[in-house]
């Protein structure tokens, strides 16, 4: 099928499109809905702080520094969480079980950000993991 | 000195995913097979690709047929590579002053919904600008509108793989690292290829045809047998981000008008692609700062805080396009064809393969394995639609449970199961080695060992394609020493050449890196440097 006959039959669809909005308007979609069709794909949307901090956590290097201040997050060495986990966070419910067990407590988490030599949110990180792992 | 290898019905030269998926679907026919690929699986074309499986509804602009072709097979691929494949779903957004307006843009998506069931994926949807920023929270003020779309997402590295794999299964052989010098001749007739095998030797192997799958290389290969293929190549840039960025997938407009996208891969996002004519060294393709500021710039309009993100690397393939007069490139057709130089040349028992998209390999392969045995005279019909890749057939565990299973952490059983699905457990055959070594792609000695082990991987950048070695935010720094290790262990490499292994591979990403290095990128790179600072002969 050539370019015409494509173009014309794109025309006849647009032609269409445009009875059937006049007629009936636009159906209403919500974007519950469009998470809901991908619930199976876990495209759960970050919320606008964690957005916000994304740029912030890619800065690290993983120079395991924070980890001589807080070792683990639960069964998780404390670097590979903005290095490895916060990487795809549509895989983090999979990933749940490791994220069982000790919480270090915001305090800790934040003297270990205080060294990090790129200043990586660490304790927002720890937050959205277990949030997104959990949800 | 040359040796003589042992004679075959086929030799395919190239190993990119079409290829492979060629050497596949001959073996599945009884066809003896040799595969050849000059680098490693899916290194060239194939692997700097968009890794989409997508039907492309912006050519039903121009061609149907290459829309419904490309979603049918797309189907199937869907159907053969379960776990290597996830679904993308596209936030098609529109902001004041694009080229298409809501009504336009939907009533494309509205054709395209036709097609959408061929491949198992739900119709569009449309949606107000404030719904898709709750949706996509990182899209602009200014996105009036959107609609959503469906396509797959898939690692054509491990696609490639998983397509040699079945093809070796199924009694082919196939050899990376082993460049074709020639091909063999008698007379006008092509009777086989010389290549350097990857210990250095050179070895003849005979067969009663060869087909040319070297995707940009194919004109150098016809030449070698004074037959020609007439591409237009075009070369494409993508952009790596060290992690998901958005959720969704999202379109944008460039300044000239195309469309580039953001992808989220898994772990990584890709932005791309450009799309321009190519002139140069196939071998020396760079990533030129324009190309990457072009990206960017389109990427920024909808998505206003790309500059704040993290470039990881970036990529440059050059797609081998059929030749066309006059079309710019993007509106190029994605047609394939299939070369009989008997016909074309006067060269009997030399195919090639060339053009279409990685979305059609596996029909390509079927169309130039029928072309092929019907010269040879065999009879067998293709199977690969249907017979599922290896990893792809039975059952596969769940994370956690694999990961109990073996002392694993889940994360890393994740990884392991995209990639090796209901074969995983076979991969941590030995369990002493579930400590992670590449700690940003969650990857386990274990996995790292069987590659070397058990899928050709002969170098780090082997293992970068075959396992996502050093694929993260920390490109390395923290895990090539300690993967020369495991690698060397199985391929009896001393110190020396675990160190030469190293550097080699920090040298060729250094390459892909420089050209997207912002400061937190810098600040990698001087961790890097840091820690080789002893190093005999520097780094």
């Amino acid at each position: 099928m050539g370019r015409r006959s494509s173009l014309v039959r794109l025309g006849w669809a647009y032609a269409r499109h445009q009875l059937r909005r006049r007629f009936r308007g636009p159906l209403p979609a919500h974007a519950q809905d469009v998470l809901n069709t991908y619930a199976e794909d876990r495209l759960q949307p970050l919320t606008l702080s964690e957005r916000g901090q994304l740029p912030a956590i890619s800065r690290c290097v993983n120079c395991g520094l924070c980890a001589l201040v807080v070792k683990r997050v639960g069964g998780v060495r404390l670097a590979d969480l903005p290095a490895a986990y916060l990487r795809d966070y549509t895989q983090l419910a999979a990933a749940a079980t490791d994220l069982e067990g000790g919480d270090p407590g915001t305090h800790a988490l934040l003297s270990a950000a205080a060294v990090c030599p790129v200043s990586v949110p660490l304790a927002e990180v720890a937050a959205a993991v277990r949030r997104l792992g959990a949800s | 000195m040359t040796g003589l290898d042992s004679a075959q019905d086929v030799v395919v030269i190239g190993g990119g995913v079409t290829g492979a998926g060629l050497a596949r679907d001959l073996a599945l026919r009884g066809v003896s097979v040799l595969l050849l690929e000059g680098g490693d699986w899916a290194a060239g074309t194939s692997g700097a690709s968009s890794w989409m499986i997508h039907g492309g509804p912006r050519y039903l602009e121009y061609d149907w047929d290459t829309t419904r072709q490309s979603c049918e097979d797309a189907g199937h691929i869907v159907r053969i590579a379960r776990h290597l494949i996830h679904r993308c779903v596209f936030l098609l957004p529109v902001l004041p002053g694009d080229k298409l307006g809501i009504e336009r843009l939907e009533t494309a998506m509205e054709v395209y919904d036709r097609f959408q069931p061929l491949k198992d994926s739900h119709p569009h949807v449309r949606l107000s600008g404030a719904e898709a920023r709750l949706l996509e929270p990182g899209l602009s003020p200014r996105v009036v509108a959107a609609v959503t779309m469906e396509e797959w997402g898939v690692d054509p590295h491990r696609l490639a793989w998983a397509n040699v794999l079945d093809a070796v299964r199924a009694g082919a052989r196939a050899l990376n690292h082993s460049r074709v010098e020639a091909l063999l001749r008698d007379g006008a007739t092509v009777i086989g290829v010389r290549y350097r095998s990857a210990d250095g030797q050179r070895v003849e192997a005979r067969a009663k045809a060869v087909v040319n799958a070297a995707g940009p290389w194919a004109p150098e290969v016809a030449a070698m047998a004074a037959a020609a293929v007439s591409l237009r190549p075009a070369k494409g840039v993508h952009i790596v981000y060290d992690r998901r960025l958005s959720n969704f997938a999202i379109s944008a407009e460039a300044v000239d008008g195309r469309e580039v996208v953001l992808v989220p891969h898994g772990p990584i996002t890709l932005l791309g692609t450009t799309d321009d004519d190519y002139y140069g060294d196939l071998e020396a393709l760079e990533v030129l700062p324009d190309e990457v500021d072009y990206l960017v710039q389109a990427a920024e309009r909808t998505f206003p805080d790309i500059r704040r993100h993290r470039p990881a690397r970036a990529t440059a393939g050059v797609r081998p396009t059929l030749f066309q007069w006059r079309p710019n490139e993007d509106r190029l057709s994605r047609r394939f064809e299939v070369f009989d130089h008997e016909k074309s040349d006067g060269v009997p028992g030399l195919f090639t393969i060339a053009g279409g998209k990685l979305s059609m390999y596996r029909l390509m392969a079927e169309v130039t394995a029928d072309a092929v045995c019907s010269r040879l005279g065999i009879e067998a019909g293709c199977a690969t639609a249907e017979r599922p890749l290896p990893g792809a057939g039975g059952l596969a565990q769940q994370p956690h449970e694999l990961a109990a299973d073996h002392g694993i952490s889940a994360l890393a059983a994740a990884r392991l199961l995209k990639r090796h699905g209901s074969e995983a457990s076979e991969v941590l055959e030995d369990d002493r080695r579930g400590r992670l070594v590449c700690r940003c792609e969650a990857l386990t000695e274990a996995e790292l060992a069987y590659s070397a082990r058990r899928e050709q991987v002969r170098t780090l950048a082997d293992a970068f394609r075959r396992v996502g070695l050093a694929a993260g935010p920390c490109a390395g720094t923290a895990c090539v020493d300690r993967a020369a290790q495991v690698i060397g262990e199985q391929l009896g490499w001393n110190q020396s050449q675990r160190r030469d292994a190293c550097r080699e591979y920090l040298v060729g990403a250094w390459r892909c890196r420089a050209p997207v290095l912002d400061r937190w990128g810098w600040a990698q790179e001087e961790l890097a440097y840091g820690a080789r600072r002893g190093w005999p002969g520097g780094h």
